[in-house]
């Protein structure tokens, strides 16, 4: 070949790998004047992760199906592309959608670079007006499965395995060490970090490890690394439970699920949507808990107990209701005296002041 | 101590070596033919999707082990063509099927099942007991076989021949490109078995990105094991103990710092590198081909 020919075929080659691309650029250009698009970028753990990832997008098909919305979902494969999926979210779409904590920073510069596009930021708060962020009180909900964890234990001995202990990470663990706690202080609660929200097959040995030593349920808080955990419990059989986070995975470990603490990251999505399409969307921090509907103690095990559900029932109440704090991170965790459930117990005896 | 040094740390670390072993014997044979082959990730990770597919379309683990060796096989083959055949940069033909690794499988898991992330969960290969599964056994006795045919056969000095000194070897009538078509190829096979080993023998579903690393440290476990099967083996072993400690620590609350523990056998592979404790010897024909061009 010689040289102009194959310069030729080079260009042709380059030529035929972008025309398509402009051409749909500017279909999307086109389409987008009819269609609020609104887009999620997940981090590294993705789609699939049977966590958060999941939930925002789960949020985002019900946001397609009730408000007419176009989803676009960006996938990070790697922390480098959150600056430029954010980037590419916010100059294609209406709303886009951060999902975790460790996009907080790349956000933030995204944010602060274009003030006239709207951000959510699920998990972590962003200095930006243009950014609404979420925050959720994990704790609150991982409080009352440590209440039945405690309960239902046979071993006196629960696990936690831990992805990267970032802060709703932190907020998990802590709150749900503080409920085992509360019921009896006398059960001792193993905690592993994979450092790792991607290796299920490391997650598998951390909660075979914890089993091992006798152990006989985990919480594995985790993303795609608490898959591992699942697999953990369905290898060990009868007598050994898992504790979901974030949402249901029973189809992993059927019958062995004991409870699942659920976050509503799927309706912080779904309302960010609606604000979008109802133009009353807003910056600023929300602090979303059981009071509000943003996490909750969901799909109890058939091995947990009416007595024992009640139990967290009344517990659950009480923080609704203010009753105590539940605490949420290593300082809170120090200081913090287990409430006296009898206190609460009936409150139709506390005449309101 | 008594909890520590139990049976449950010595069949961890087998379960946490035993994809290392695959992975780096392939790794191994590759280098020794005299190309680089920083792959095994990508190999690694087509393997476990291939093995997590075929299971579920033959609805047998074996048929997924065969597919998962066959899929890498073939990503091998494009690393080869391109290392060998077209002489390309072997660093950057590794990295591309490195990402290849991940973006295919996310892709097909999208195509095939609609669901992102992960595939649904299959068969897993059987058990042995106490735990491990019959990839095991497998990985133990591949390595006096890879010693074996390294330096008793005549292939395996050929294979040396084509790796020390290719324009040599070719000089005498040594077919370098054939022997080393085979050992890349016969490296994505055993990278496959590893990957394998991961979704449809510890674990019953691929997951992306599963490999989390492994093939890296495969490669770090034969410059630790300076090219040789047993050293190999060794290296694998003691970075599937460090694993497995980690994983003891915690489980047992142990004030040590985890991430130390399981930090040490790559700080250790670093200090062999640069030559602190012993000479580190790779193939000298490393990188280089047969004929100049």
């Amino acid at each position: 070949m010689t040289a102009s020919v194959r310069y030729g075929a080079r260009i042709a080659l380059a030529l035929a790998l972008v025309i398509p691309l402009l051409a749909a650029s500017v279909a999307r250009g086109l389409a987008q004047d009819e269609e609020l698009v609104v887009t999620v970028v997940t981090d590294t753990a993705g789609l699939g992760d049977g966590n958060f990832n999941d939930l925002a997008n789960e949020g985002l098909i019900r946001a397609e199906t009730e408000l007419g919305i176009r989803g676009e979902v960006l996938q990070s494969l790697d922390a480098t592309q959150y600056q430029p999926n954010l980037l590419a979210g916010a100059e294609n779409s209406d709303l886009t959608v951060g999902v975790g904590f460790l996009l907080q920073q790349d956000l933030d510069a995204v944010a602060a670079g274009l003030p006239d596009e709207k951000f959510l930021l699920i998990d972590a708060v962003a200095e930006a007006e243009n950014v609404s962020s979420v925050l959720f009180r994990e704790q609150e909900g991982a409080f009352l499965a440590g209440i039945v964890a405690a309960r239902t234990t046979k071993t006196n001995k629960i696990g936690i395995v831990g992805g990267i202990r970032v802060p709703p990470v932190e907020r998990y663990e802590v709150g749900f060490v503080a409920g085992v706690r509360t019921v009896n202080p006398g059960i001792e609660v193993v905690i592993a970090y994979a450092e790792d929200f991607e290796d299920p097959a490391l997650g598998k040995e951390l909660a075979l490890a914890q089993f091992n030593q006798g152990a006989d349920i985990v919480f594995p808080i985790a993303g795609r690394t608490g898959s591992g955990c699942y697999e953990a419990v369905v290898e060990k059989g009868e007598g050994f439970l898992v504790i979901g986070a974030d949402r249901n995975q029973e189809d992993q470990a059927p019958g062995q699920q004991m409870a699942v603490v659920k976050k509503g990251v799927d309706a912080a999505v779904f309302t960010a949507a609606e604000q979008l399409v109802n133009d009353e969307f807003a910056g600023g921090v929300q602090d979303i808990g059981l009071k509000e509907g943003g996490v909750d103690l969901t799909n109890l095990g058939a091995m947990v107990t009416d007595e024992v559900a009640a139990e967290a029932a009344l517990y659950k109440q009480a923080i609704i209701d203010g009753k105590f704090q539940v605490p949420a991170t290593d300082a809170d965790l120090a200081t913090f005296t287990a409430p006296d459930v009898s206190s609460f117990a009936t409150p139709v005896a506390t005449p309101s002041s | 101590m008594d909890d520590f040094f139990s049976f449950d740390l010595l069949t961890a670390t087998l379960r946490f070596s035993a994809p290392l072993i695959f992975a780096a014997m392939g790794g191994l044979l590759c280098e020794r033919a005299g190309v680089m082959n920083i792959a095994l990730e990508g190999f690694m990770l087509v393997g476990a999707f291939a093995a997590a597919a075929g299971t579920y379309y033959a609805e047998t683990p074996f048929a997924g082990l065969v597919a998962g060796m066959a899929a890498a096989m073939l990503a091998a083959t494009i690393h080869a063509f391109w290392c060998v055949t077209l002489r390309g940069d072997q660093i950057v033909a590794g990295t591309a099927i490195n990402l290849l690794g991940v973006g295919i499988p996310a892709f097909l898991l999208q195509r095939i099942w609609g669901t992102p992330g992960g595939s649904p969960q299959v068969e897993r290969l059987p058990g042995i007991g106490a735990g491990l599964n019959v990839l095991v056994p497998v990985a133990l006795v591949l390595v006096p076989i890879v010693h074996y045919v390294v330096y008793q056969t005549r292939a395996g000095l050929r294979i040396q021949a084509a790796g020390e000194h290719p324009r040599a070897a070719a000089s005498v009538g040594i077919d370098v490109v054939r022997y080393r078509y085979a050992c890349v190829i016969a490296s994505g096979a055993l990278a496959g078995l590893g990957g394998a080993y991961l979704s449809i023998g510890d674990l019953s579903q691929y997951t992306n990105n599963m490999a989390a690393g492994r093939g890296f440290i495969a490669i770090a476990a034969v410059i630790f094991g300076n090219w040789t099967p047993f050293g190999t083996l060794g290296a694998t072993l003691l970075f599937g103990a460090a694993q497995a400690t980690r994983v003891q620590v915690q489980a047992l609350g142990l004030n040590v710092a985890p991430d130390l523990i399981g930090a040490l056998p790559y700080l250790l592979t670093l200090i062999v590198i640069t030559g602190l404790v012993r000479r580190s010897d790779p193939p000298a024909g490393l990188g280089k081909h047969a004929t100049a061009e």
